[in-house]
């Protein structure tokens, strides 16, 4: 490559070094001490004993990490399709009207609302006989039975994070050269076409980023499940997030916590390596 | 191994500037005490108990409020391997005291229990709660009794009374049942185990307690009855559907429950929702199940407040906990959030509170230690899972207390 | 008209929770039933619940720590998100992708079992409870982000741009600062954007890092009065608070509003 000269060498590891050491030490590092537990006995008092693997054991026949395992998987396929699918529409349709930015802004909104804020908006209307059942004509507590609860929970998360992904992908449509639409535009493309084959390829760098933080994050869902229906009840709406922290602090098992924040960290990881892999090293 | 990380991140922290806070620094004589506690919503309450013991003592008070318990604990645990050293921390009586004081990490308040239970400021039906190996730990910073909240107007207007029976509540609701009101209030989430709990309270005490130190099993016959009566009941209809989400002081204002079990603190839920004690809402102590028994068995729930064998100024933290269980403190701590107080001396403005008080004070009842704290964390884990599964889906009664057992059965095998 | 529609009625949808959410919280604190929560009530009673809240939480000295957290967390990660992004893909560095794995890598960890590491940590290097050490972890928490959306962003750019301001003679660090910097503005924004909501709505790092009121972020404060069944907020007040705590981030939302219209950004360069 001709861009390469000496010069662009000099600094540029001065340039990731504050980014890097930042993640390395803040968050890397940390996780190193979870990393260590999950290979002991710990109450989070006395000294953690030596278990070896002991606590991964655990994690093949605990019927409760099943249950933890399904739901996430739901949450990441529910991801994938509303509060990005729906994400995607809403940036496509808003993007080049006038005023657009001003009918996103119902979109937005939810988004700045706490966790607790949320729990408090959204639970006397999935309560059994909240507004929702009036409102549908039905007697269904929409929090108690599996894998509805997950779903409700899951339309609560796309409530909050449409508005995300739409700027998100909005952001993505404005960095998109005018050039090729004009061309395929003057060559009769429209609608459809026109989205299918030119504007879709064009913003793909910011799809990724969009998919990529949707997939990390869905695979670590945790706060609207804590603040809706603590992963209960009994366990059936719990995620592998929600399982790591009840067994780490609500337990006090410390050591399988740490197993399961592992094998999180392990999964979570492999798939965003997986899919960035294909995406964005080109 | 995390200290090599922890170097990385004090470089780091070198680029940049720093600005303000507190941090460091270990003063020998404390003018102001650090109060951690896990109810954040309490903060308003404790900045004028600090404001109060400034003016009365000359050591001030400042909280530090969390707002989920287990996160809080955790950072309590943690904090005795650093030299962030709170004052004083609010926790948990039952195992999870006795596990902190097996580290030598709380202070022995021996002497000032016996102080203060000469000078009739804390009663001798306390101490078990606070005892561990004939040494008394902590102070009390709250305590409340559990019984059951009923709607006034719902009762007058199907001509009931507060029963002295279990008979009679039962009447009671079947009576609400048929005019269309429903009687019971239960939940799948936190406070799941509340009728459990209060069921063998009601039945077998002694079992309940064999239970909760591993010498019961949960799927010995006495449970498996108490848990056959709880569904008797759920399938007459009685309860409301756990998986409403309203919160219980509405459920109660709005007539969609006729009574709700809870601690007496309930009641700052009433006041602040302008109803008034003995016309809009009233407070019975529930009949036991079993009248044979001696005794009425009223759950007792009290958190202790701490502090630390190594703390930054032990004789201020001491100063403090004394202080803390003195009448005119108490008063003042009982009153403005309407619950009950640990000094037998405090006058308890409502009046159903304050006869309860008064009676448990002089050993009308048998006091229960609240299932929250009488349970070792993971089977506790285990059984609020468990009971809001049962809620929602009775018929797995066995099953619930088969997964609470096997919590149970790894528990003990390590700690008995 | 058809996409204006569509926009219109999911938007509609969208806002119902937001009515409940306003009708609920100027509802006088011991009139809410939750039967009949979607119907206004006559007696507007927003202000009296705000006040409500504010007696019990005290939020002074918070509120400027805070804002600080927020806004200079944000300012400092996107920058340096930012940096690491034009030098992975405009300056090519080697192992590029490696690099942007290590960094990104940040955000797959849990972040509740970070807590207690990064605790024990901060009390070890006398960073806890210190203004500075949490806008250090709030700028490590937010770097992936930047990282990820600059880097992605950029790579979109046209390299023509970069080569001629080499041609003009100006150093790696001018390009990135006065072309970069200043063509992805859009992009920067949606990041602050989230980082800030991501901040200002924190209780984890807040609760963990911090005791003195001047240093804890006031989140921390008013989370208590919507989840805590022993302080009896009734629901009015709860949701006053809320929507207090979230009045900044719609403003916000709303003041950057004119950045994500078309136009602006430098579409054809």
């Amino acid at each position: 490559m001709t861009t390469r000269s000496p010069i662009l060498g000099r600094f540029r590891y001065g340039y990731v070094a504050p980014a890097a050491l930042l993640v390395a030490g803040l968050l890397y590092a940390p996780f190193v001490w979870t990393a260590y537990l999950s290979l002991t006995r710990y109450d989070g008092l006395a000294p953690p004993e030596w278990a070896g693997l002991a606590n991964f054991g655990k994690l093949f026949d605990d019927p409760a990490l099943l249950t933890s395992l399904r739901n996430t998987l739901l949450w990441v396929v529910g991801t994938m399709v509303l509060p990005v699918g729906l994400g995607l529409l809403v940036a496509v349709l808003s993007h080049d009207i006038k005023g657009g930015a001003w009918y996103r802004v119902p979109f937005m909104l939810p988004y700045a609302l706490s966790g607790a804020g949320l729990a408090l908006v959204w639970s006397p209307i999935l309560s059994h006989g909240g507004i929702a059942n009036v409102l549908l004509g039905v007697d269904t507590a929409f929090l108690q039975s599996a894998p509805v609860n997950t779903l409700a929970m899951l339309l609560v998360w796309t409530w909050q994070q449409l508005g995300v992904n739409t700027l998100l992908f909005v952001v993505g449509l404005q960095s998109i050269p005018k050039e090729p639409i004009e061309a395929a535009r003057l060559d009769g493309a429209s609608g459809w076409r026109l989205f299918r084959h030119i504007t879709w390829p064009l913003m793909r760098p910011l799809t990724a980023v969009v998919v990529g933080l949707a997939l990390v994050a869905s695979l670590k869902t945790f706060d609207i499940v804590w603040v809706l229906t603590q992963g209960g009840p009994g366990r059936n709406s719990e995620t592998l997030a929600v399982t790591m922290y009840k067994e780490t602090f609500v337990a006090s098992d410390y050591g399988y916590g740490s197993a399961v924040a592992v094998m999180l960290t392990v999964v979570t990881g492999l798939a965003s390596y997986l899919y960035l892999k294909r995406q964005v090293a080109s | 191994m995390i200290r090599s990380g922890m170097a990385t991140l004090g470089v780091a922290a070198l680029f940049l500037a720093a600005c303000g806070g507190t941090g460091g620094g270990t003063p020998q004589k404390k003018t102001e005490l650090t109060l951690y506690n896990d109810k954040g919503a309490w903060t308003k309450y404790f900045d004028e108990m600090g404001a109060l013991s400034k003016q009365q003592i000359g050591l001030g008070m400042k909280p530090t409020g969390y707002t989920d318990s287990a996160q809080y604990q955790a950072f309590i645990k943690a904090s005795f391997r650093t030299n962030v050293k709170p004052d004083l921390f609010t926790w948990q009586t039952g195992g999870m005291l006795a596990e902190i004081v097996k580290q030598k990490q709380v202070a022995d308040t021996t002497a000032l229990w016996q102080e203060a239970i000469k000078a009739g400021d804390l009663s001798q039906d306390l101490a078990p709660y606070y005892t561990i190996d004939g040494k008394q730990y902590c102070v009390p910073m709250n305590v409340a009794y559990w019984g059951m909240f009923y709607n006034k107007k719902l009762f007058d207007q199907h001509g009931l009374k507060p029963p002295t029976t279990w008979d009679e509540l039962v009447k009671a609701a079947a009576t609400l049942k048929k005019a269309g009101v429903t009687p019971f209030y239960h939940t799948s989430v936190l406070f799941s185990f509340v009728w459990f709990e209060q069921l063998m309270a009601g039945s077998d005490p002694d079992l309940y307690d064999r239970l909760s130190t591993g010498k019961a099993k949960y799927t010995d016959p006495g449970v498996v009855q108490v848990m056959e009566k709880w569904k008797e009941l759920i399938d007459a209809g009685y309860f409301v559907n756990p998986g409403d989400k309203t919160d219980p002081g509405d459920v109660m204002k709005n007539g969609k429950a006729a009574m709700i079990s809870l601690g007496t603190w309930f009641n700052t839920s009433m006041t602040q929702r302008n109803m008034k004690a003995g016309t809009d809402y009233g407070f019975f102590v529930i009949p036991n199940v079993n009248p044979a028994l001696p005794k009425t068995s009223v759950i007792f729930e009290s958190g202790p407040l701490c502090s630390l064998a190594k703390a930054a100024d032990p004789d201020a933290s001491t100063k403090y906990l004394k202080w803390w269980t003195t009448a005119e403190a108490q008063e003042k701590w009982a009153t403005t959030r309407g619950d009950v107080s640990a000094n037998p001396k405090v006058e308890i403005k409502d009046e159903a509170l304050g006869q309860i008080t008064k009676d448990a004070g002089s050993g009308k009842y048998r006091l229960v230690n609240r299932y929250f704290e009488a349970t070792p964390p993971p089977v506790l884990t285990a059984a609020l899972d468990g009971f809001g599964k049962f809620v929602t889906e009775p018929g797995t009664y066995k099953d619930v207390l088969a997964t609470i057992q096997k919590e149970a059965d790894e528990y003990w095998s390590t700690h008995q | 008209m058809i996409r204006r529609a569509v926009l219109v009625v999911l938007g509609l949808v969208w806002l119902y929770p937001t009515y409940l959410l306003l009708v609920n919280a100027a509802r006088p604190a011991a009139s809410y039933d939750p039967a009949t929560a979607w119907a206004p009530s006559g007696d507007f009673a927003l202000f009296a619940n705000f006040a409500a809240a504010l007696d019990k939480a005290d939020l002074g000295a918070s509120l400027a720590s805070t804002a600080l957290y927020s806004v200079v967390s944000p300012l400092l990660g996107v920058v340096i998100g930012a940096m690491a992004g034009y030098t992975i893909v405009v300056l090519r560095l080697r192992h590029g992708f490696w690099w942007f794995l290590l960094i990104f890598g940040g955000t797959v960890f849990p972040s509740q079992m970070l807590l207690v590491p990064l605790f024990v940590g901060y009390s070890d290097a006398g960073l806890y409870d210190t203004r500075a050490g949490m806008l250090l972890v709030y700028t490590a928490v937010n770097v992936p982000l930047a990282a990820f959306v600059l880097r992605n962003f950029y790579s979109g750019v046209a390299f023509s741009i970069f080569e001629a301001a080499r041609m003009d003679g100006a150093s790696t660090f001018r390009i990135f600062w006065r072309v970069y910097l200043p063509i992805s503005t859009s992009a920067l924004a949606a990041v602050f954007i989230l980082e800030f909501t991501f901040i200002w709505n924190d209780l984890l790092f807040g609760l963990t890092l911090t005791t003195t009121e001047s240093v804890r972020p006031v989140m921390t404060a008013l989370a208590g009065l919507m989840t805590d069944v022993y302080a009896g907020t009734p629901v009015p007040v709860g949701l006053a608070a809320g929507l207090m705590c979230s009045l900044p981030t719609v403003l916000l939302f709303l003041a950057t509003q004119r950045l994500f219209a078309r136009g602006l950004s430098l579409g054809s360069v």
